[in-house]
């Protein structure tokens, strides 16, 4: 004869492993949904969506001053803009390696790139009186910037990449003419041996102009985007020993 | 006519080359040492700073920017401009001239962000023969192009001199012996360069730039 107390006790069992079976249940539903949320319209933009390509990477070295490029096996987005980032973000990973010859803080680097046809075209409101619209608002027309040498794409197609920095990356960044110049060197030359429709670079730190890198190297001017591995600066009058 | 640029002072240290060690005093170090070698040289040497805060001349208190360092500099008339510098990563000296490109030759206004490139010619030549001292005097070197402030800006030849530790330790940036060896290698080789510097050729005036120029003794003139 089994004992009422004992009964109860059964029952309470029962019960609990019906609710936990549909807690797993429910559970399991949920984290599916998420997975397939994630694969549709949240996907990031600069996800990589293709195969592993060969890439040139322009890696500094601190102790002779110089930049040799590397190849490696990376995926990136097809997007340009996501594609310029993430070789810059590739790039920085490097240097923060342990034993990096050129040793940079971990971390995002790169808030955003921005890709810019040359040459620059400014906007502005259109003045004339027959242009007001409905309500009073007056549109945009292109203007050409007030710069009477403005620059120009060598190339057809040519752009302007505007790379906007992490102040954390910049903040952290040793100091010095030559660490600061061969991270901007390097940032060029990779830009340059994977997307050579960047012809000119422009830097911003979250988002304004800076006016040094850590102290030294200038973040005001235009660069171009060249050749800076150390064969190709020598030829040009650098050189080291 | 030499100037010495010891870059940074005041609040702004620079990079810190050790835990007792700061890149403005280096350079000063650096810039008073070159400035007796250059005296018993012979030279006239200017200075943008001679202590630790720089401030605009004749407006005390007025820190002074890099734009002030450049004007100095170009009032000078100088046969080099020097920008000195220090830091702690690599080895010996670090030697850079502007990256601008080389244009033929200075024109009667030269834009100010980029005033350095009818001298790059002149800044090349000087980079190449200084590194040829520095070579000579078994110190460590690289020597390539940078964009620093501001150098693009001054109308001489002008390079930026970094002085890097002599070996592993940090701290060894301060040895006197190792100051002295860089200064003494500079100065010679200044010695050799007064004789060769050459000012670019200056494109004439605008025609709008000469009526400009002429106007106010045409109106001297007039009066009775």
């Amino acid at each position: 004869m089994i004992q009422r107390h004992q009964r109860i006790v059964f029952w309470c069992l029962v019960v609990c492993i019906i609710g936990m079976g549909v807690l797993l249940a429910v559970g399991r539903q949920r984290g599916r949904q998420r997975i397939a949320a994630l694969a549709d319209e949240e996907t990031p933009l600069d996800a990589p969506t293709a195969m592993a390509e060969t890439v040139t990477l322009d890696l500094a070295n601190d102790a002779d001053g110089s930049i040799a490029p590397a190849s490696r096996q990376i995926a990136l987005p097809e997007e340009p803009n996501a594609r310029a980032r993430a070789l810059i973000d590739h790039l920085i990973a490097e240097y923060a390696l342990p034993g990096s010859a050129h040793a940079l803080p971990p971390g995002a680097a790169v808030a955003e790139v921005f890709l810019v046809p040359l040459p620059l075209v400014g906007y502005t409101t259109d003045s004339t009186s027959s242009a007001t619209k409905d309500g009073g608002f007056r549109p945009t027309v292109p203007v050409a910037q007030s710069d009477p040498d403005p620059v120009q794409p060598k190339q057809p197609g040519g752009e302007l990449a505007v790379i906007d920095l992490h102040s954390t990356f910049v903040n952290q960044h040793p100091s010095g003419v030559e660490v600061e110049s061969l991270t901007l060197r390097s940032i060029l030359g990779t830009l340059h041996a994977n997307l050579p429709q960047i012809e000119q670079v422009r830097f911003l730190v979250d988002g304004q102009a800076r006016e040094t890198l850590a102290g030294h190297a200038d973040l005001l001017r235009t660069y171009p985007a060249a050749d800076t591995t150390s064969g190709a600066t020598a030829a040009n009058g650098g050189q080291s020993n | 006519m030499i100037v010495l640029d010891p870059a940074h002072g005041g609040v702004d240290s620079g990079s810190q080359i050790s835990d007792t060690t700061v890149e403005k005093n280096v350079t000063l170090a650096l810039a008073f040492r070159l400035r007796s070698l250059l005296t018993a040289r012979g030279f006239s040497v200017v200075m943008t700073r001679e202590e630790d805060a720089a401030a605009v001349p004749n407006a005390a208190g007025s820190p002074m920017t890099l734009d002030d360092r450049a004007g100095i500099a170009n009032r000078a008339d100088a046969a080099a401009c020097l920008v000195l510098h220090a830091t702690r990563s690599g080895n010996g000296v670090h030697l850079y001239r502007s990256e601008l490109e080389a244009s033929k030759a200075q024109p009667f206004v030269a834009p100010w962000m980029t005033a350095q490139a009818a001298w790059i010619p002149q800044s090349q030549r000087l980079e190449s023969q200084m590194t040829a001292a520095f070579s000579r005097s078994g110190l460590a070197l690289v020597a390539s192009n940078a964009s620093v402030r501001p150098i693009d800006s001054m109308t001489c030849p002008a390079l930026v001199v970094e002085l890097a530790p002599s070996g592993d330790d940090a701290d060894s940036i301060n040895d006197t012996d190792y100051q002295q060896r860089v200064a003494l290698a500079i100065a010679g080789e200044l010695v050799f360069w007064r004789s060769q510097v050459q000012p670019p050729s200056r494109l004439p005036a605008p025609a709008s730039a000469t009526v400009r120029q002429a106007a106010p003794s045409d109106a001297a003139g007039a009066q009775p």
